[in-house]
């Protein structure tokens, strides 16, 4: 028993192309006060790509649209080839704070099957499906039974990983979701992520702020810049599939890559300095 | 210790500030739509229920304004404020230093645990026969049925507050070795206000329901007598009156102490204007 | 001894030696008390164990108070949660009510007395309202902050996970709101200990009030400090059983707490 949602996307992927999601002359103001402004991308069903910018140009704001949880002010975002006004099935969302995200009064293993209990898997079958995710991300049946906020910063995004892959998604959208561990964790859940997109051939979508991040995991980088933001320019990454810290990041490919995303964000310092102040 | 507190939130929450200002008109509006609402029922109560039992809302605000006008009234809500203000500034003065005190020495504090506890949980009217024997329906017998009833959560709030201190703020003070006298008054004493402020808010209530309760079964002066005799006369109009006027008293207590606390905790998280959440 | 229960002894020893000294101190103070209003803790404890203690005494002077408390405390907490969950939901409904209630929470309880009287009259009935009215507004108020205070994160989870309502309300509102509604449901049991007690002076049908009055009529002050004594006793046990419900169901926030303190 799983979520039927892929099955509805591939459906409706296959009569035309094979795209996940697009964004189409995307637009969003709060109070009046432009963010985000024709934002325009497409991205392809086994994709990995990475949406990166600096804080407070609007990523967050981007993602809460295409997740169908916050209303764009103008433009439409189409998942599944359906324009988005809630959020549909077959969608998961990695939160930031991994910390306020989890329920602290459940179980791990009740956080993650929540959402399969709640699209009507039955508790058994929810039970299995949570725990086999919890072993994808590498956590056992002990950490199963444990509260999240007795496991560590790195484990508690693992748990709000596996809760997504528990609901098997058909598009997987995250923000910044390693930005608040350290570093050796940090590249623990990169690899983690780019080793269960290829074995599970998931469309990723991940907003971040660091641009070695960004390069380093995705099959292309949108690069976000402006007030109002919007897409500076789209840079394939054509690094391969077998990516590792240390080899992949001291290419001289890698380099180039990671300077062209630099300089594609730095073209309008100015105004990204005007909004940093809020993260 | 924690379970003695009496709420999760250390300054419960203050009401948030409305952003707009069509908002807040709409807001204002929709509001008294709803009291309207509420006298309507009331009228309408009123004209169905059997005579005398429920006087209409005209009825009671009108007997209200010629109430006002006599001085027994204003007799009665002195009185009751007297008794009220009293009895919190005693609670006040004896119960924070005290809790504050006691709390301050980790043995005085399990000490004196369980007898705060139990005093805590007698329902202070049930000495009010008591105390009435020794002293008559008079203004010290409401006083020290207030007093013995809204003095615990106060006592054991502060001396919670003062456990506070054993926190990072401490060692830091003694890391610089900052001067006791020093840290007292400024580190101390601010960072245990909003737990005293708490048993304040508790307390507060408290005095006012036990300050009414009290002049109306014993028959001391204040409104609760007011009350009292006004149903034994079977005045209802007059009963209705001047239970709207101790709802009043307990808006503006209640206001007055939401600004006292504002004022006082400026600075605490749940006053800044956007918190991070 | 190991050192662990050696700990525990000296907490013990801690908490109860206060209490110890307190009783022996008043025993032989009031021993040859000849006061009216302070008689000696022999005499009183003579009384409490003939009006509390002989189950002969109980049907009349305890049971009625207990059922008095339970339907009217049990009224109180679930027609608050009810609507502190519906208030709390519901930002515009909260909004345009907040001063009307402000206003009715304002009314001491025990004021409302003579107009449930003249409404109701005097029977089982009113006096269940009565404590309910009283005790409602704590659990109401605390129960609409609960909710609002829930993390906003987890209601965007539930969201995205298309979770739906009534799972929502059980899973994530609930539990969410409840280390705030256990808070007010204290002050709440304290408030309908009050209004019991008051409202059983009223009418003749025994219980702890009526009890109370008929000790003040016949100036039998032994049996007045009895009472008082039956009825802190009662508040601690009460206490104690709602203390031991809460431990059980905030077991995390409990842990979390601690853990978040030993952690800073
Ligand atoms: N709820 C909101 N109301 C008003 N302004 C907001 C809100 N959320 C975000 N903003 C503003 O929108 C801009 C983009 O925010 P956000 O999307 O959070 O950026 P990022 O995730 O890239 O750091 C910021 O300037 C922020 O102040
Ligand atoms: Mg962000």
């Amino acid at each position: 028993m799983t979520i039927t949602g892929s099955k509805k996307l591939q459906q409706a992927a296959g009569g035309n192309t094979d795209v996940a999601l697009a964004a189409r002359g995307l637009g969003h103001a709060y109070h009046g006060r432009n963010v985000l402004s024709s934002i325009d991308f497409e991205v392809r069903r086994g994709e990995f790509v990475c949406i990166v910018g600096p804080s407070g140009v609007g990523k967050t704001t981007l993602l809460r649209c295409l997740a169908g949880l916050q209303a764009s002010t103008s433009g439409t975002v189409m998942i599944a080839g359906e324009p988005v006004t809630e959020p549909v099935p077959g969608v998961a969302l990695v939160f930031q704070d991994y910390s306020r995200s989890l329920m602290p009064w459940a179980s791990v293993l009740h956080n993650v099957t929540l959402p399969l209990r709640a699209n009507g898997t039955s508790r058994a079958a929810a039970r299995e499906e949570g725990l086999r995710a919890l072993t994808l991300v590498g956590l056992d049946d002990v950490a199963a039974g444990m509260y999240p906020w007795q496991l560590s910063g790195g484990m508690q995004q693992r748990v709000a990983i596996a809760r997504a892959l528990a609901y098997n998604p058909a598009l997987l959208l995250m923000d910044e979701p390693f930005a608040s561990v350290d570093a050796y964790t940090r590249a623990d859940l990169e690899d983690l992520m780019l080793r269960l997109q290829r074995e599970l051939s998931l469309t990723v979508v991940l907003v971040t702020h660091d641009i070695d991040e960004s390069v380093y995991l995705s099959d292309r980088v949108i690069a976000l810049n402006g007030s109002p933001a919007s897409v500076a320019d789209i840079v394939e990454i054509p690094l391969g599939a077998e990516r590792d810290q240390v080899g992949t990041k001291s290419t001289a490919e890698f380099a180039a890559l990671r300077g062209r995303v630099h300089a594609l964000i730095r073209g309008s310092r100015g105004s990204a300095d005007a909004t940093e102040a809020r993260e | 210790m924690t379970s003695n507190t009496l709420s999760t939130s250390t300054t419960g929450a203050l009401p948030r500030p409305v952003p707009q200002r069509t908002g807040r008109l709409l807001r204002l509006a929709t509001q008294a739509g709803v009291i309207v609402l509420a006298l309507l029922l009331w009228w309408f109560a009123s004209a169905t229920l059997p005579e005398a039992t429920m006087p209409s809302p005209v009825e009671t605000l009108a007997r209200m304004g010629q109430l006002a006008l006599t001085g027994g009234f204003w007799d009665a809500v002195g009185q009751t404020l007297l008794t009220f203000a009293a009895g919190l500034l005693i609670c006040t003065v004896v119960g924070v230093p005290v809790g504050l005190a006691i709390g301050w020495s980790r043995i005085a504090t399990q000490s004196t645990r369980l007898v705060f506890d139990f005093l805590r949980t007698i329902p202070p009217i049930a000495i009010l026969p008591l105390v009435l024997l020794i002293y008559g329906p008079t203004f010290e017998m409401v006083l020290v049925v207030v007093v013995l009833g809204a003095i615990w959560p106060i006592l054991i709030q502060s001396v919670y507050a003062a456990r506070q201190g054993e926190s990072l703020l401490a060692e830091m003070s003694a890391s610089f070795r900052v001067p006791r006298r020093w840290f007292v008054t400024h580190v101390f004493f601010p960072g245990s206000l909003p737990f005293v402020m708490t048993g304040l808010r508790v307390g507060t209530t408290i005095c006012l329901l036990l300050t009414i309760t009290g002049e109306l079964l014993s028959g001391a002066p204040g409104i609760g007598f007011q009350i009292q005799d006004a149903q034994l006369s079977l005045d209802t109009p007059r009963m209705y009156a001047y239970v709207l006027v101790s709802a009043v008293l307990g808006l503006l207590v209640n206001g007055g102490f939401w600004s006292a606390q504002r004022y006082l905790l400026r600075w605490h998280a749940s006053n800044r204007k956007e918190s991070a959440r | 001894m190991t050192p662990s229960t050696a700990r525990v002894a000296r907490t013990i020893g801690l908490e109860i030696w206060l209490p110890i000294v307190l009783v022996v101190v008043w025993w032989f103070a009031s021993a040859n008390s000849t006061s009216v209003y302070f008689p000696p803790l022999s005499s009183i404890l003579g009384s409490f164990a003939h009006d509390w203690l002989d189950p002969a005494a109980l049907p009349k002077n305890l049971v009625p108070s207990l059922q008095l408390l339970a339907l009217g405390y049990l009224l109180a907490v679930v027609t608050g949660i009810v609507l502190g969950l519906v208030l709390g939901l519901v930002a515009p409904l909260e909004r345009a009510t907040r001063p009307l209630l402000e206003v009715l929470r304002a009314i001491p309880g025990v004021a409302l007395l003579p107009i449930f009287i003249v409404l109701f009259g005097i029977d089982l009935q009113m006096k269940v309202l009565l404590i309910a009215f009283g005790a409602f507004w704590p659990v109401l108020l605390n129960t609409i902050d609960g909710v609002r205070g829930i993390e906003p994160v987890l209601l965007d989870v539930s969201r995205v996970f298309r979770v739906g309502r009534m799972r929502r309300l059980v899973s994530i509102v609930l539990p969410g709101a409840s280390p705030q509604i256990f808070a007010g449901a204290r002050t709440a049991l304290a408030i309908a200990l009050i209004i019991m007690v008051v409202s059983e002076t009223i009418g003749g049908n025994g219980g702890v009030g009526y009890f109370l009055l008929n000790a003040q009529r016949n100036f039998a002050i032994s049996s007045m400090w009895g009472a008082i004594l039956a009825l802190g006793i009662l508040g601690y046990l009460l206490n104690i059983v709602l203390r031991i419900i809460e431990r059980s169901v905030l077991r995390w926030h409990r842990l979390q707490q601690a853990r978040l303190e030993s952690q800073p």
